[in-house]
């Protein structure tokens, strides 16, 4: 269920940061730190879209964020959170 | 306290409609530009948002002589455009007002973001002389905030355009960000910096002017300022923290401020890198900030997270607003900082 949505979410980030070469973001890949490098501002940004997009607002419930670690935890906690 | 006025163009800031003029385009309405131009001095910024080709703005801008923090033209909603602005600018709703002559404009952004001051032509006339746009001693800094703004629209331009990492583009841009102690000078913007931030303020507190310049000379405590410059421009005092060495070789960052203007610039990672490689040098063992959460320092909690910082999860869900300490252990290998921080 959540496999096609690293896809959705790989596209957002690539949208939200406009750095096209993000769209080939791995399920695995660490979001903070090296690499994809998410910071405030783009954090901010693909935090809003996901709210606008799957009804999950991930700052209202996760205190650090851990669903930002990777996009596979991002698709998971999305899926566990949706509005049915 | 408004922060930002979006205004209209046709018959509010303009005395007509900008596509209706046959021959040249309607002068600015004198009184909005009067007043305009009284709320610029005092340090709040500008903004269009007009149904309009973008000339129009450009028109707006050079009638006007003000260079507008941002400007959304089209013939979407206008709430829409409200929000893009909200976004772009990183202002809360409750921060901007919406001037328009049109009562149904008015009705949609008052319904879609409850939380702008919606007004017509006329209230705008008197609102100069209300207390939400008065917003108390003006430092240089803040009276400087329009032509920063503008600043940051160049450099947001040319990063769109920009092929390669955030760090290359930071560089590209000659980014300069200097950490060092705070003078009893840097008081009153650090005041002003504890009234204005929200998106990264770990209080949520005004500190008063005398307390600040009395921690500035308390062995206690170090009051730390960052100021951040690249070539589009000098943003001057942008952030700052005051810490505590407490007993059990832990460092308390008992409030952290940062403007939103340092927002996407590496700012508050390396102010972060910086504190924790401070006080590893200075033989902690923990780096706390403790934090009251809320719904507005969404940003605040990411650059923690991102510098390696968490507060216990039993602590539950974040909202409403609720106290975490968010900690760092110091054991291992100093994190990095950028070669463009200097540390004064």
């Amino acid at each position: 269920m959540t496999r096609p949505l690293v896809g959705d979410l790989a596209e957002i980030l690539a949208q939200v940061t406009g750095r096209e070469e993000l769209r080939a973001t791995s399920a695995q890949t660490p979001l903070f730190g090296d690499g994809v490098g998410l910071d405030s501002l783009s954090g901010v940004l693909l935090l809003r879209e996901v709210h606008r997009r799957f009804g999950v607002d991930v700052a209202a419930e996760d205190l650090n964020l851990d669903a930002l670690a990777t996009l596979a935890a991002l698709a998971a906690y999305i899926h566990e959170h949706a509005p049915a | 306290m408004i922060k930002c006025v979006i205004w209209d163009l046709d018959n509010t800031l303009l005395s007509g409609v900008y596509l209706e003029s046959a021959t040249r385009p309607p002068a600015p309405d004198p009184v909005m530009a009067g007043v305009l131009e009284q709320l610029r001095g005092r340090g709040i910024i500008h903004a269009i948002a007009t149904r309009n080709p973008p000339e129009a703005a450009r028109y707006a801008e050079q009638a006007l002589g003000h260079e507008f923090a941002a400007a959304e033209c089209g013939w979407g909603r206008k709430s829409d455009a409200v929000r893009r602005i909200l976004a772009d600018l990183g202002l809360a709703p409750d921060a901007v007002a919406f001037v328009d002559d049109d009562l149904y404009e008015r009705a949609e952004v008052s319904l879609a973001v409850p939380e702008a001051l919606v007004l017509s032509p006329e209230d705008m006339a008197d609102a100069p002389g209300w207390p939400e746009f008065s917003p108390g001693p003006v430092t240089a800094e803040a009276r400087r905030r329009g032509a920063r703004y503008a600043e940051r629209r160049r450099r947001q331009e040319e990063a769109r355009a920009f092929a390669g990492s955030r760090d290359e583009f930071l560089r590209y841009c000659g980014t300069e960000v200097t950490i060092g102690p705070a003078q009893a000078a840097d008081a009153p913007r650090l005041h002003e910096l504890s009234v204005r931030t929200h998106q990264f303020n770990t209080t949520g507190q005004p500190v008063a002017e005398a307390a600040l310049r009395a921690l500035t000379s308390s062995a206690a405590h170090r009051v730390v300022t960052v100021r951040l410059a690249d070539r589009f421009g000098d943003d001057g005092l942008v952030g700052g923290c005051v810490v505590e060495a407490g007993p059990g070789g832990t460092w308390t960052v008992t409030l952290l401020m940062m403007s939103c203007r340092a927002m996407g610039r590496g700012v508050i990672e390396a102010l972060l890198a910086w504190l924790a490689r401070s006080a590893a040098d200075a033989g902690a063992a923990e780096l706390a900030v403790p934090c009251l959460v809320t719904a507005r320092n969404v940003p605040l909690r990411l650059a923690l997270a991102a510098s390696g910082f968490r507060a216990p999860a039993a602590e539950g869900s974040p909202g409403p607003p609720r106290l975490a300490t968010f900690t760092r252990p110091l054991a291992g290998p100093r994190p990095a900082l950028p070669d463009w921080v200097t540390a004064a």
